[in-house]
């Protein structure tokens, strides 16, 4: 583990004293100069163990435990961020998440119910086919559902304290919602050109309305920001039109040549050209640029973030989150994948001690046999068991997810974080409380799911 | 670590910890004293009280004598550790009564005596606004059921009634694709329909006898599922649907028959398009309440719902009443229908809840007894199809078309 108080340089002979942590150090340096490294205090395995009982008891009660789960979860993660050696604390209650659920059943009841019935019959009685209503309800959901994003983000950021005090993000989701969509519009016109001027803006609009205690948070930097973020994606994908024209121009070439108008008639591998091989390349590229594009972009948007006088700087490694997106991808869906094939072979053992009939792998007549009797095994039974199987994959697929992929990542962006001129933070007073008491329930309800 | 006497108690614990009072975004350095006489923590802060930051050079002051009046002062019953903390090298303290104030311990020996001292530390601190959760809670359950029960069962009907018929048509394919994969049990291919071919002129021949007039601007299609089940149900827009499991249980052509007149009496009635629109607004409603994780499971079980269809006992009557009359009309005994489910119950108990859904009515003995009233004037009955047919109509699904 990180020492907290490294970036000052000091410390060793005061570890032990009970005052040591960064944030706790007078230094003689004026408050502009003091910077505060972000240390991370959590361990893999206490997460595992969080993730797996939250999770049973959420798949027992029939969802219902999963506020509480997502309390917990939160708790943990926030805890384990120390800017300045000072965890940060997650507040928010479980309580108060079912309220703002069930606020939000109230509300969507209708909209959802009505609105679903009466888009559904137009579409029948219209166009004879289902196809538009589910189009025009999902389309009617996009501006709540932004709505909603800005909404749990508010709860968020209420519900985090950092030194004692709160975060807070001003009203504003209705505006954020326009905004969305309307950048969503051009960044689709665009074909997805639009896309880092969306991105800064709606952050933009976002952190510009945060606030830490008494103290607004800034966004600065130009709507062209994040262009840089963006060019292994522009690349990549220039690189695969490229690719495209080629090809098509060799398979014109080819047809001349031969006189083939009917490429059937041709082993793909006799005709696959040369300059396919150029989306060996331009694929993997796309995909780096993905992470680039999230990882560099967000380092942009952080560096230009500042509480008054107060600067962060972050310096995530693209590297690092490649290398835990490639791994914890791989172990999650090894994980799960093997979870299924454990499944399959359990039931095939299960049906074998059903039949009484020997070892179900010596022989082949005997498995087919028992494999029919599974074919008549009463309904529920393999309802339940459908039920179980399923119920475990999401269990694990969740678990994976938390241990291998989310927590490294908070982990890599956290350690990564720099806080220049913290000295000035000590002038912040704290903010009053937003009751926020929806709570993210809109979120919850229409499934925005934050990341965690 | 320093010793220090205040007065005339002698403190047993001296511990050092980083207070925040929750009014700015500074840790505070105190020393810790646990008063034994009012079992009260309390923080000192140390001399000098040096006003405003940065504070001075690195080096600690020794621990001096506290100045009157103590930073915090907390009873230790009262103490409770903040919830979920990650690292254990710091213990983050808090108390009941109020909801900013944090003590950080950093060190294993005052975590230790602290842990062992404040008895409650484990314990949640109190939930507040529980009556708001139930009123919030009574009004969520509250409004879907209004909109489960009442609202989306009476547009529905309303609906139903002027939805055209290429609507209910396209409304009736929609569901039967949904339960033809939803019945499916080998997870490959939606169960398939019976189309042999004499099997199916013994259908037309069937419906032609029933309905030698037609039915108006209603089209008929019926189709024969090759599943197991002894059900049969009807579909908006017209489609009837049979299953293979019915077909086999039937003794006779009449009693298939007789069943088909009473499906016939609920699309006449467009009860299944009330119960389809029904169920696209209350599908939408409970996947809100579950969220997506058994959002499978749900759509299955309102499948279920469609196939059961649970009309209410009006339009059961008003079905059997219109089977009754359609039977009586093409000559053949209105009682089969009865004597069909009389049997099935006593054979099997409750075959896939089907004789319970006409059997459990509590008019059904009366339903019963008016068929068989009806009956009675019928002289002789002709089969509603040849016994030829019959044998097709049961080989419907063996046979290739």
């Amino acid at each position: 583990m990180q020492d907290p108080s490294s970036t000052n340089g000091s410390a060793s002979a005061q570890e032990r004293d009970g005052w040591h942590l960064a944030a706790s150090h007078a230094t003689t340096h004026s408050p502009s100069d003091t910077t505060w490294g972000t240390s991370w205090s959590g361990d893999r395995g206490k997460l595992f163990g969080i993730a797996l009982w939250t999770g049973v008891l959420t798949i027992l009660t029939l969802g219902f435990y999963r506020f509480w789960a997502r309390t917990r979860i939160r708790q943990w993660y926030w805890s384990a961020i120390r800017p300045g050696g000072v965890p940060l604390e997650y507040t928010g209650s479980p309580y108060e998440k079912l309220l703002g659920f069930l606020v939000a059943v109230v509300i969507l009841a209708f909209y959802i119910g009505i609105v679903n019935l009466l888009l559904m019959f137009a579409s029948f009685s219209l166009l004879a086919q289902p196809q538009l209503a589910y189009a025009l309800t999902l389309l009617g959901l996009v501006p709540i559902w932004f709505y909603a994003t800005y909404r749990a983000e508010r709860y968020l950021m209420a519900r985090t304290r950092w030194m004692g005090i709160r975060f807070g993000l001003e009203p504003g989701a209705w505006g954020y919602a326009l905004r969305a969509c309307l950048h969503w519009v051009l960044t689709i016109v665009t074909l997805g050109l639009w896309h880092p001027c969306m991105r800064f803006a709606l952050a933009r609009y976002r952190h510009n309305r945060m606030w830490f205690g008494t103290k607004r948070l800034s966004q600065s930097g130009g709507l062209f920001l994040l262009y840089p973020a963006f060019i292994h994606i522009l690349l990549a994908v220039a690189l695969m039109i490229l690719a495209s024209v080629l090809v098509r121009e060799e398979i014109m070439a080819l047809a001349n040549e031969f006189d083939i108008t009917e490429f059937e008639n041709v082993a793909l591998s006799d005709t696959l050209p040369t300059a396919a091989r150029l989306f060996v390349v331009a694929i993997p590229w796309f995909l780096f640029g993905l992470i680039y594009y999230s990882v560099v972009g967000r380092r942009l948007l952080v560096a230009q973030l500042s509480v008054g006088e107060t600067q962060l700087d972050p310096q995530p490694r693209v590297g690092r989150i490649v290398l835990i997106t490639v791994l914890g991808n791989l172990l999650r869906y090894v994980a799960t994948v093997s979870v299924f094939f454990v499944g399959i072979v359990i039931l095939l053992i299960a049906v074998a001690t059903l039949a009484a009939s020997g070892n179900l792998f010596d022989e082949p007549e005997v498995m087919f046999e028992n494999l029919e009797l599974a074919a008549q095994l009463p309904q529920w039974f393999t309802i339940a068991l459908g039920a179980l199987f399923y119920f475990l994959v999401f269990l694990i697929w969740n678990i994976f997810t938390h241990v291998f992929l989310i927590m490294p990542t908070w982990k890599h962006y956290a350690s990564t974080l720099r806080i220049k001129g913290a000295g000035h933070i000590t002038q912040i007073r704290q903010r009053a409380r937003d009751d926020s008491e929806e709570a993210g329930g809109f979120a919850e309800a229409l499934d925005v799911g934050a990341a965690i | 670590m320093t010793m220090v006497r205040v007065g005339a108690v002698r403190d047993r614990f001296e511990g050092r910890g980083l207070f925040l009072d929750g009014e700015g975004a500074e840790l505070r350095k105190v020393a810790l004293r646990i008063d034994e006489t009012s079992g009260t923590l309390m923080g000192f802060e140390p001399a000098p009280p040096d006003p405003g930051p940065p504070t001075t050079g690195d080096d600690l002051p020794p621990v001096n004598p506290p100045q009157p009046g103590p930073a915090f002062s907390w009873p230790l019953d009262d103490i409770r550790r903040v919830p979920g903390q990650a690292g254990e090298d710091v213990l983050a303290l808090r108390l009941t009564s109020n909801a900013t104030q944090r003590l950080l311990l950093t060190t294993p020996g005052d975590r230790h005596v602290l842990q062992t001292r404040a008895s409650h530390l484990w314990q949640p601190a109190p939930v507040t606004g529980k009556a708001r959760l139930a009123i919030w809670g009574s009004a969520a359950v509250a409004s879907v059921a209004l909109m489960i029960f009442v609202l989306i069962p009476l547009l529905a009907n309303n609906l139903a009634t002027v939805l055209p018929a290429s609507g209910q048509r396209a409304l009736g394919e929609t569901v039967l694709e949904d339960i033809r994969v939803a019945l499916d049990r080998t997870g490959v291919s939606p169960v398939a329909t019976c189309d042999g071919a004499a099997g199916r002129a013994a259908l037309t021949a069937m419906e032609e006898r029933l309905f030698p007039d037609g039915l108006g601007d209603v089209e008929l299609s019926v189709f024969v599922l090759d599943h197991p089940m002894i059900n049969a149900f009807a579909l908006p827009g017209g489609i009837v649907v049979l299953m293979r499991g019915l077909i086999e249980e039937a003794e006779t052509a009449d009693e298939v028959a007789a069943v088909f007149a009473h499906e016939v009496g609920h699309v006449i009635n467009r009860d299944p398009s009330r119960i389809a629109l029904r169920s696209v607004g209350s599908v939408g409603v409970l996947g809100l309440l579950f969220g997506d994780f058994a959002g499978g499971a749900l759509l299955l079980f309102l499948t279920n719902q469609m196939i059961a269809a649970d009309y209410s006992q009006e339009a059961e009557a008003n079905a059997d009443a219109f089977a009754t009359a359609t039977l009586q009309e093409a000559g053949i005994p209105a009682e089969a229908l009865a004597t069909f489910f009389e049997r099935l119950l006593a054979q099997h108990g409750d075959p896939d809840g089907l004789a319970a859904q006409f059997l459990a009515h509590p008019s059904l003995s009366t339903r019963i007894a008016a068929a068989r009233e009806g009956a009675e004037d019928l002289q002789s009955s002709e089969p509603v199809i040849t016994a030829q047919d019959w044998s097709a109509l049961r080989n419907i699904c063996a046979e290739t078309p």
